[in-house]
């Protein structure tokens, strides 16, 4: 599995199967082999990727896939139809892999890795209710910001904050430049991300893969594939 | 004129403030972060994914899936009660060995290379020599496109056989491939009810293909339908040796009394003609009967606090002497079985890679993290 979301509003977290190609839907606090409350899959749910994220305000859940961004009811179970798919040559999506999204600010911010010859991957900012071939509101692109992928991606709402992690690229065990970035919703173009929590000895990361944060106690937390671990840092000054 | 004017240069201001924001992130220099975790989660122990053995020359091959290490033992060690683990004799491990997630393991029965496959994050099944340790450079790999789990080998015809997790497929390559070369075969499509498919293990006297599914089922429509998933409970598919493309299984062993429950890797035993199965999520070995079919209850289970078996996806047979081997990922342990074990039974000996009673948090390739806020609880997929 590569994403886990938590939606404290309903006390359930979220998982995507991409195995089965099912998005799944566990009550908070369940451990062992207990079944998940809802399930959607089948041939009009059509679930790809193996990312999503969750607007528990909105009831609605976020799957990124390839040159698409599927959107599914909260609540739904079954083989349910999505309700919204984000999809053109307007949008710009191609291998997006991760998302995150904001119900207070109405934004989503989509992830996607490096394609073919070009070198650079990209976070592309879009509406919350976007549909169809839209274009993206922002794009994040280029040498200058360091993105080649997006793995996890979070987003702070009062800060209007996007972090996401970039491990490098996939075939290297342990990339040069792998970092976790932290962007604004107003950053458009090759911009560097506005604080940087960079690999090496001092912060002892190696592969950032995962991140979320907790601002109760002002920290970030990131799962890092090459140590297989996960490290909490105390970053107050983004909250 | 007065007020055109004035909205003249109200829009050149906001041209210029806008020059000015855009020229900001240009120029911004990122406020770097450099300071050490307040928290660091890590198992200071091995995750035993995969175990291979070789009496002849007293090999006994693990892979590590938590620090990404390839360790050789000798198969009769047994770690003393009051050790705190055993040593290996040579680790392979680092940047330049091709191995991370190693999640299956074979020794060539004569030259003893080990193989190792990469279950995920590199596509490689890198080669090594017997005298091979540290950091070093495979004397060749195979480039395996997916996520194979565990492989099989057809010495006579020297072929080895794998299964292929996410595109639901069995590839069998020549045994001395490497680089980019394509399978010479693959049984792939709808009619295999290939789901998931994670165990190989082979019946060269009676030409056979034995694999285990989790039941994740990726189907692929006819048509404009596409591609979509269900859950179908776990089995074990048969194949004829020689089959190739979308062919049906002969039979398939499957239903609650099997018992099954992410059937991982399996080993055949040719003289009993015995499937033995690592029930990864039972805590448990399974034995069934090579001819079993449907809903059978396995002829053994090996199961139980005595046992010591803890979420073991990895077992191999030593057919000569008549001996099990589990890979357990629960505890960092090889626990060593005679192959007519049933029950709750103690193991003849376990060769520990960590303190006696250590539980693995089997943390592997953690791709994503979540925070539960209610109970304040950190969330790890793998």
């Amino acid at each position: 599995m590569h994403d886990i979301r938590y939606d404290e509003v309903h006390d359930e977290f979220l998982v995507v199967n991409p195995f089965a190609d099912a998005i799944l839907t566990f009550r908070g606090g369940t451990s062992g082999q207990e079944s998940p409350v809802r399930i959607i899959q089948g041939p009009h749910a059509k679930i790809g990727g193996n990312r999503l994220d969750v607007d528990p305000i909105h009831n609605e859940i976020f799957v990124p896939d390839g040159n698409r961004i599927r959107v599914y009811p909260r609540e739904a179970n079954g083989d349910v139809a999505p309700i919204r798919i984000i999809e053109g040559p307007d949008t710009q999506l191609t291998r997006a892999e991760s998302l995150a999204v904001d119900p207070v600010n109405n934004i989503l911010v989509a992830g996607f890795n490096k394609q073919g010859n070009d070198p650079n991957g990209a976070i592309l900012v879009f509406n919350r209710t976007d549909n169809g071939n839209v274009k993206p509101r922002a794009v994040i692109r280029g040498p200058k910001s360091g993105i080649i992928r997006i793995n996890q991606m979070a987003v702070y709402p009062p800060k209007k904050l996007i972090v996401a992690t970039m491990p490098g690229l996939v075939d290297l065990m342990e990339p040069p430049n792998a970092f976790l970035g932290i962007w604004t919703y107003d950053d458009n173009g090759d911009i560097p991300p506005k604080w940087k929590i960079p690999i090496g000895p001092k912060t002892t990361l190696k592969k950032p893969f995962g991140v979320v944060l907790n601002p109760k106690n002002k920290e970030i937390i990131i799962s890092d594939m090459r140590l297989n671990s996960v490290l909490t840092f105390s970053v107050p000054e983004i909250f | 004129m007065r007020k055109a004017f004035q909205l003249a240069l109200a829009a050149f201001f906001v041209w210029l403030a806008q020059g000015i924001f855009a020229q900001g992130q240009v120029d911004r220099r990122p406020v770097v972060i450099e300071r050490p975790p307040l928290r660091f989660i890590k198992d200071p122990n091995p995750s035993f994914s995969a175990v291979a053995v070789d009496s002849d020359s007293n090999m006994l091959v693990v892979s590590d899936e938590n620090m990404f290490r390839i360790m050789e033992y000798d198969r009769r060690e047994s770690t003393p009660p009051r050790a705190r683990l055993t040593e290996p004799k040579r680790i392979i491990s680092g940047t330049n060995t091709k191995a991370e997630m190693i999640c299956g393991v074979y020794i060539d029965p004569k030259t003893k290379e080990i193989y190792a496959l990469n279950g995920d994050t590199q596509n490689w099944m890198p080669v090594f020599s017997t005298n091979a340790r540290g950091n070093v450079a495979p004397n060749r790999a195979l480039n395996i496109p997916g996520h194979p789990f565990q492989m099989a080998a057809d010495e006579e015809k020297q072929l080895l056989y794998m299964t292929i997790q996410s595109d639901n497929k069995i590839v069998v390559y020549r045994k001395q491939a490497s680089g980019g070369e394509k399978p010479v075969r693959t049984i792939e499509g709808n009619d295999t009810q290939l789901e998931d498919p994670h165990g190989i293990a082979l019946d060269l006297k009676n030409k056979l293909i034995f694999v285990s599914n989790f039941g994740n089922v990726d189907f692929k429509a006819a048509g404009r339908a596409g591609r979509f998933g269900k859950f179908e409970p776990p089995s074990i598919t048969v194949y004829p040796m020689e089959a190739s493309g979308n062919v049906k299984p002969l039979r398939v062993i499957e239903g609650p009394k099997t018992l099954m429950n992410w059937p991982a890797h399996m080993a055949f035993h040719e003289e009993r003609q015995e499937l033995f199965v690592a029930n990864d999520a039972d805590n448990s070995i399974l034995v069934f009967r090579a001819t079993d079919e449907g809903d059978s209850a396995p002829l053994r289970i090996i199961k139980g606090p005595k046992t010591g078996i803890k979420s073991p996806p990895g077992i191999a047979l030593d057919g000569k002497l008549g001996e099990l081997y589990v890979a357990n990922m629960g505890t960092p342990s090889i626990t060593v079985f005679p192959v007519t074990a049933n029950g709750d039974v103690v193991p003849t000996r376990t060769i520990r890679g960590g303190p006696e009673g250590a539980v693995g948090l089997m943390i592997g390739n953690p791709g994503a993290v979540g925070y539960d806020t209610k109970r304040e609880q950190i969330l790890v997929p793998n």
